[in-house]
């Protein structure tokens, strides 16, 4: 059954046909719910009805759930691969479990391709995989680089490999893709204030993530007209990646103030916090995300992060704000848990 | 302006804020005999002990206030005003309403200066200076006090229940009255309630209240950020409840008003306010339980009141102990966070030999 689904899923990110969304989510959703023992007590406790019509209606775990939970649709024993999140917030961290990689590559490279993003040239502001086995982005750049080793700027050690950047920077004949962390773009700029830092002509620089963790916090615009005056492309060449270790896919966008898009296997809703429904159209609400590639842990995940739908299908990504809570007197324990942790 | 004038503009402008008690002239005037016997009435020298002694007011009164409630800002004010001091207030950036229109209603002469923006001849001409909010607030006014003037510190505290009893409407609707009022944003309001016995049983039965007792008051304004982070928040523990033993949460439905978490583990936990009760089971040692947020204790509501639970309570750390569905109504005479509410703002002047 499994591996009819994931043949069907695998189908359908090489021919998306827009009708046969729905029944494949709510096949995995069937799926899921009878493999997945901890997402089953969760559809219990929500009340889900054991038939749903829509997969507006699937329930989505919290993103948390990952921290606090195994969450698979498979047995143990068939576990192959562990992703983690950073666990920069001090709560430990959320674990992605996957019993094969086929579907993650497919919907990595699908959706890179599916946006016309250029795969030649392409260096990583990131660790190889092998220095990084839980990271879901150092593998994602593997996957798009054939894991060759001279396409990773970062060392071992953390820092950026010089000569491996200095060789890349220096051959201006083609075309390059920079894709790494927002912080390691930072990082870039900060290293080396004075080098010259010029793209060659028609280059492309994706960023991701945010600055969790690093203390720093820069805005996207200030960021962009950065990159774009120290890279020397334009801004609507820098591109955002919006992914999780949560998901198996990623949304994209490009330049100031553009909507994200999913490739055709995602669907995402804005939820109006308040009451916990679909948003109305134009409002700030928190993004609710289903990936069919998330075949093996659960398809539907509410994030944190706040959104506003667009007339366009996609979403403007706000982020969250991460001084919103605690406010008033909970600082007081919040501050105290912090130092216990 | 006069003692008794100064006690009648503040009665008369306190007269729309419920919340602040029971400000009636006696009643001040009553506030004022247990505090400072004589001293603010009679200006002449008071025999103390072998010496006479007077007081006056640090005058100016520099109060930086936060923006969670209006109710700390306004008994500062109203403690300098009554005092004799001048009063300078400088608001948070949100503001607060409540304050303006208590300030509006006092007459000129006594009438506090507000400002959202601290001018520095404040922070530098103050005789006392009173700072609410967080710990890194706190340290960044104190670096620029000097030696010379008062600093009066009430950083964010910590307000929980113990509880004994059983769950009835009563039990239910002070726990109502002691978590909603400004959107349980207070010193006083509590994060969460120890409950001894069936704890469980006893969540469900409050959450059964909850509805009604939300009715009772105006729905808080949050700007969507904060829903959206109250609602993570929520769906975290749906989550929880969902897969871990004991966790057992009822919430308001199509709305964040309110929501009770039943949570087995006594362990302390972050509460993001706005309407969340945490409900715990109780401690085998309740003190050693709260041994870590001791010196955080603002307000301990209990029930029963009793010896035995007032004792615990006081060894545990709590500042002050009242009846569940008191804690938001000290007496006017209470000490804030421990100290003198009247006597911290004034000095004294001792005169031997006479």
């Amino acid at each position: 059954m499994t591996t009819s689904l994931e043949t069907d899923v695998l189908r359908f990110l090489s021919q998306p046909e827009e009708g046969k969304f729905e029944s494949l989510a709510l096949a995995i959703f069937n799926h899921q719910r009878r493999e997945n023992p901890v997402y089953a007590k969760y559809c219990e406790f929500l009340e889900t009805p054991e038939r749903i019509d829509s997969w507006k209606r699937i329930p989505a775990v919290p993103q948390i759930a990952f921290k606090r939970s195994d969450i698979r649709s498979f047995s143990v024993e068939e576990t192959t691969t562990e992703f983690r999140t950073s666990g920069t917030t001090g709560e430990g961290y959320g674990k992605h479990f996957f019993p094969s990689l086929r579907l993650y590559e497919a919907a990595v490279v699908r959706g890179w391709d599916y946006f016309r993003l250029p795969r030649h040239r392409l260096i990583l502001l990131m660790q190889h995989p092998d220095e990084a086995p839980f990271s879901s982005l150092s593998r994602m750049g593997g996957i798009l680089t054939n894991f060759r080793r001279d396409r990773f700027a970062i060392a071992k050690n953390g820092g950026f490999d010089l000569d491996q950047l200095r060789e890349q920077l220096l051959n201006r004949e083609a075309a390059l893709t920079l894709f790494g962390t927002a912080l390691a773009f930072l990082n870039l700029l900060e290293v080396f204030p004075a080098r010259c830092l010029e793209l060659p002509h028609g280059s492309v620089a994706i960023e991701t993530g945010g600055f969790k963790g690093s203390g720093r916090e820069i805005g996207k615009r200030a960021l962009y007209e950065q990159l774009s005056v120290r890279l020397g492309v334009a801004t609507d060449s820098i591109w955002n990646e919006y992914g999780m270790t949560e998901l198996s896919s990623q949304f994209y966008s490009s330049g100031i103030g553009r909507s994200h898009r999913a490739p055709p296997w995602m669907r995402f809703q804005v939820i109006d916090p308040d009451t916990n429904e679909e948003a109305s159209p134009g409002k700030i609400g928190l993004l609710r995300i289903i990936d069919l590639a998330n075949l093996w842990s659960v398809l539907a995940v509410l994030t944190q992060d706040l959104a506003i739908a667009q007339p366009d299908g996609g979403f403007l990504l706000l982020g969250r704000d991460p001084d919103v809570l605690p406010r008033g007197c909970s600082r007081a324990m919040d501050e105290l848990m912090r130092s216990a942790r | 302006m006069k003692l008794d004038d100064r006690i009648a503009a503040v009665v008369s402008a306190a007269a729309g804020f419920s919340w602040l008690g029971d400000l009636t002239a006696e009643n001040i005037a009553r506030w004022i005999e247990l505090e400072l016997g004589q001293y603010l009435s009679d200006p002449r020298l008071q025999t103390y002990g072998s010496q006479h002694c007077l007081t006056f007011p640090l005058s100016p009164i520099l109060h930086i206030v936060s923006g969670n409630t209006p109710h700390a800002a306004l008994q500062s004010l109203i403690r300098g005003v009554i005092v004799g001091a001048t009063n300078w207030m400088k608001l948070p950036q949100e503001g607060l309403p409540e304050v303006d229109t208590f300030v509006r209603a006092l007459p000129k002469e006594i009438r506090p200066e507000l400002a959202g923006d601290l001018h520095q001849c404040w922070m530098e001409e103050a005789e006392a200076i009173v700072v609410f909010g967080s710990d890194e607030t706190i340290q960044e006014f104190s670096r620029w006090a000097r030696p010379t003037q008062r600093f009066l510190a009430h950083g964010h505290k910590i307000s929980l229940g113990l509880i004994w009893s059983r769950c009835d409407p009563h039990i239910a609707e002070g726990i109502a009255r002691d978590v909603f009022p400004f959107d349980q944003l207070g010193c006083l309001s509590p994060q969460f309630f120890f409950v001894a016995g069936d704890s469980a049983e006893f969540a469900s039965q409050l959450s059964k209240c909850m509805e009604k007792q939300r009715l009772n008051l105006v729905a808080p304004v949050r700007d969507r950020g904060l829903a959206a982070a109250l609602r993570a928040f929520r769906e975290e523990w749906k989550f929880r409840a969902a897969t871990e033993p004991g966790v057992f949460l009822w919430d308001s439905l199509a709305n964040l008003d309110w929501v009770v978490i039943h949570d087995p583990n006594p362990g302390l936990v972050t509460n993001p306010l706005h309407g969340t009760i945490f409900i715990k089971a109780m401690p085998s040692d309740p003190e050693l339980a709260l041994s870590p947020i001791r010196r955080l204790i603002s307000t301990i509501g209990l029930s029963p009141v009793n010896l035995e639970s007032v004792s615990l309570a006081i060894r545990s750390g709590a500042q002050r102990t009242c009846q569940i569905g008191q804690m938001q109504n000290p007496p006017l005479t209470w000490h804030h966070d421990g100290w003198p509410a009247l006597g911290s703002f004034v000095r004294y002047v001792d005169v031997e030999g006479l």
